[in-house]
């Protein structure tokens, strides 16, 4: 009942308004004329599912003066008279009502017509044909040209969302903000004056392999009016001449000018103008690096508010000095050194790291700031980013760490338990062989370590914290901890005067030698290992130098990685008697360990006769007179002596009562009174 | 026979418990030092055996130096060095008779009384033990004990290897000297004479013919 009233309303409708409307529009078919009976209504509109606006209105005389106009509304729109009075069409949103519009114009424009015209074979797919033509006010091409300039000619497809599929399969956007163009410094230009190529008769369809190829084109458009020639009196540009596109930049249709630019941009925007390009550095070594900077990582990093130039301080709007690096190395190392200025902190803590140390010795592999933290996406440091900074340089100790029982807790997720950093510090990173440092860190967690020890590790019959330290001092505590590792016994040259380790540098001087020498001045005999005869050499050698030194030994394991696998406490070494025992596996492996003046080891291979052992040993006693362990250095000289001794010491009993024995019967005559003299 | 009431009750104390210190000393000693061919003890319980019975002897010492020194029976140990050729001649005397006299029957020239107790080469050599290596070894043994805590006179002599170098030249001389010391204990009028004397504090003597021959 409802279809039928509203039928009989629009047909009341028409057929009494349509006869004034007709006599006005001659051209018009009369179904147009019908249909525009209601369509010529500005208020005509419908609201879209999407809540789009879709105008419904169509201009009369616009339409009569069209190519299509001769053609009855039904012509295009099939079907639609009776549909959209029986019942409303729902229409998604306007690029669904395009698209199925668009569909309509291949029943007249087959695509095999349309294909002839190389453009549209190239947009057919992606384009709907009334975004770039229009729907009812379609004219003559050769007419419509007439009326328009070039860059509305242009703009007419260009406005809309069209794209250019690249063989890299990147997609460039082909779509124009006609506002910005105007108003940009090349507003006033033809687009033929940009894209030679182009003009109103001429669209050549192109294909390009990546968008870097077309920047390249474009660039050369640029280069057109601004020569290179005026492009190098700016330093930067001199720079970036031969590897950077102008639109990577400067953009393309919206270019402000650059004082435009600057004045309008906020600082960190105007950088990034340039540097959200993929734009790099190159090195004199021949190296390059990338010098552009993701915006939304830089925005999410912990610096994501700071302005460029708070780091970046030679630069700024209008300063940007153009720096030559040796090698990429070189170019970090540098970069590295403004972390300082805010976090002068962590920096006097690199400063007297090892890995600053190893970087001023030319190991170029040794960390700088960004080597571990990043450049522009630097994220607040945690646990994780120790674990994966480390693992990049240190990746042998990974395994080990995670089958340690420290892996195990965190993996269990205890806040507590420790990595890379924990025990080794962030920035203040120590050469763990044998310094107090990692000892310091173990305890840092198990501060109740000497009181637990001490329940065992004493001396009776009183317990003293003392005796536990004595062995913290001297045993590293992977070395009792870690207990499938490899041990050794690292003897230190001191020197008596500091009380600190002798300088490597001050021995190579003595030694006039170098650090390559070094070796081959203790080890005379060049057997690969230091002997007792040759420690002595060493000791009596700077003793005539006037150099007083000792050897301060200390026990850890062999081996870096295994020291990570530090196992459960019920699987440590407790028992007295694995160290404490002439044939203890602990003290087979003997190293000398000269030291550079900020810590780094040399180590030496060492016989293990220089501990004792054997007959030779006694050269060492001086050397070593501050280092003995019990029952595990022990001097041949002195068991032969104790030998000796029992020996001696039964043998003069034995001697005496064999000649009592002996002389017996002289006594007994002399008891007698028979010989012997009397008293 | 007469008895001469030659070693009082503390020193009697003093002695047993020193000649058993000593022996724990020595054989724990060994044990420590030799862990890899001796196995009396475990390592921990040798050392264990070896701190408390160390300090037991220290402890011991100061019954005898007290001892002496309060009773100023201490001159006993020390040589009349205001008659050296007397006391030389009196040494070789001595040695002679241990080499040679002892075999032929002559009669021990030393004659024990509490106020000379010992003969000229007893008061020599137990000087030297008394107040030079029983300390020695006491101290060194302290220093190896504890060298952290005792580390100033650690650094003091060298180095903790010359500390124990020390001690185990001493511990060497006193495994010697116990067995020479032992033997020479046998050499009383009867074999143990002056084993049943440092027990009774009683040595007997001949009355014609004093036999002392070994009074400590």
């Amino acid at each position: 009942m409802g279809d039928r009233k509203n039928i009989a309303i629009v047909l009341f409708f028409v057929f009494m308004i349509f006869p004034l409307y007709a006599s006005t529009a001659n051209v018009l078919s009369d179904e147009a004329k019908v249909c525009l009976t209601c369509h010529s209504h500005r208020e005509m509109y419908k609201i879209l599912e999407n809540k789009e606006v879709l105008p419904l209105y169509i201009d009369k005389d616009e339409f009569a003066n069209s190519v299509h106009s001769s053609i009855g509304c039904n012509g295009c729109h099939t079907g639609y008279l009776a549909a959209h009075v029986q019942k409303k069409k729902q229409i998604k949103n306007k690029k669904e009502y395009s698209v199925n519009a668009s569909r309509v114009c291949s029943m007249c424009h087959p695509d095999d017509q349309l294909k002839k015209i190389p453009i549209h074979s190239s947009v057919i797919t992606k384009a709907v044909c009334v975004e770039c033509h229009g729907s009812h006010n379609i004219k003559k091409m050769a007419e419509w040209k007439k009326g328009i300039t070039e860059i509305q000619y242009c703009l007419t497809c260009h406005r809309h969302a069209l794209s250019m599929a690249l063989s890299s399969g990147e997609a460039l956007s082909l779509s124009i903000n006609e506002s910005a163009y105007k108003s940009s410094v090349h507003g006033s230009l033809l687009c033929s004056s940009c894209h030679t190529g182009f003009s109103t008769t001429k669209h050549p369809v192109r294909t390009f392999k990546n968008k870097k190829e077309y920047s390249a084109l474009a660039t050369k458009s640029c280069s057109m009016c601004h020569s290179d020639e005026q492009l190098r009196k700016s330093p930067v540009h001199s720079s970036l001449l031969a590897k950077a596109a102008c639109v990577e930049c400067h953009g393309s249709h919206s270019i402000k000018g650059i004082a435009a630019q600057k004045a309008s941009a906020p600082e960190t925007q105007y950088c990034l103008s340039c540097h959200k390009g993929k734009l790099s550095m190159s090195f004199k070594s021949g190296e390059s690096v990338s010098v552009f900077v993701d915006d939304l990582s830089l925005r999410s990093s912990v610096h994501g508010k700071l302005r460029c130039t708070e780091c970046h301080a030679e630069f700024s709007k209008s300063k940007h000095p153009v720096r030559v690096f040796k090698d990429r190395r070189d170019y970090s190392i540098t970069i590295s050194d403004m972390c300082g200025r805010c976090h002068s902190d962590a920096n006097t803590k690199y400063g007297g790291s090892i890995h600053l140390s190893l970087l001023k010795s030319g190991n170029l592999t040794a960390p700088a700031c960004t080597d571990c933290h990043g450049f522009h996406s630097v994220t607040k440091a945690g646990k994780d980013l120790g674990l994966a900074s480390c693992n990049k340089c240190h990746s042998d100790m990974k395994n080990s760490y995670e089958a340690s029982v420290h892996n195990r807790a965190r993996m269990q997720g205890k806040k507590d338990a420790p990595v890379c950093s924990s025990c080794h510090h962030a920035h203040d990173v120590q050469s763990t062989k044998m310094t107090a440092g990692i000892k310091d860190a173990c305890l840092a967690c198990h501060k109740n370590a000497l009181d637990t020890h001490k329940k065992w590790l004493y001396n009776p019959p009183i317990t003293l914290q003392s005796f536990s330290e004595l062995h913290f001092n001297t045993v590293a505590c992977a070395a009792c901890h870690a207990p499938d590792a490899g041990r050794g016994i690292y003897l230190n040259l001191y020197d008596r005067k500091t009380g600190k380790p002798y300088p490597e540098e001050e021995l190579l001087k003595l030694l006039e030698t170098d650090t390559t020498g070094l070796k081959s001045k203790i080890d005379i005999n060049n057997d690969g290992s230091i002997d007792s005869a040759e420690a002595w050499n060493l000791f009596q050698y700077l003793f005539t130098k006037g150099v007083i030194t000792y050897f301060i030994g200390k026990m850890d394991v062999s081996n870096a990685t295994e020291a990570h696998q530090i196992a459960d406490k019920t699987k440590a070494v407790k028992d007295c008697g694995v160290c404490h025992n002439p044939d203890s596996p602990f003290f087979k492996n003997v190293f000398i360990v000269i030291r550079k003046a900020d810590g780094r080891p040399i180590v030496l291979n060492a016989k293990q006769e220089v501990l004792g052992k054997t007959l030779k040993s006694v050269y060492t006693i001086l050397p070593l007179r501050k280092f003995y362990v019990l029952g595990s250095t022990n001097q041949k000289l002195f068991d032969i002596l104790f030998i000796i001794a029992l020996i001696g010491g039964i043998a003069v009993p034995i001697g005496h009562i064999s000649l009592r024995i002996i002389t017996s019967p002289l006594r007994s005559l002399r008891r007698m009174g028979k010989g012997g003299k009397k008293k | 026979m007469k008895k001469i009431y030659l070693h009082p009750l503390p020193i009697r104390i003093w002695h047993w418990i020193n000649a058993g210190a000593f022996i724990v000393l020595i054989v724990t000693g060994a044990q420590i030092r030799f862990s890899n061919v001796m196995h009396l003890f475990s390592f921990e319980t040798a050392v264990k055996i070896h701190s408390w019975t160390g300090f037991i002897l220290i402890a011991n010492y100061f019954i005898w130096f007290l001892y002496y020194l309060l009773t100023l029976k201490i001159k006993i140990y020390i040589p009349p060095l205001n008659h050296p050729i007397e006391f030389l001649k009196k040494s070789i005397q001595q040695a002679k008779f241990y080499g040679f006299g002892i075999m032929v029957g002559d009669h021990n020239p030393h004659h024990s009384t509490p106020d000379h107790k010992f003969n000229p080469m007893q008061q020599v050599s137990y000087l030297m033990i008394m107040a030079l290596l029983i300390p020695l070894q006491l101290i060194t043994g302290l220093l190896l004990w504890d060298p952290k805590l005792f580390s100033p006179f650690v650094n003091l002599v060298g180095g903790i290897q010359i500390v124990d170098i020390v001690h185990v030249l001493l511990w060497i001389f006193f495994s010697a000297f116990i067995i020479v010391h032992f033997y020479l204990a046998t050499l009383g009028h009867t074999t143990f004479a002056h084993i049943i004397a440092m027990f009774s504090g009683y040595e007997e003597e001949e009355e014609e013919e004093a036999q002392g021959e070994h009074g400590h």
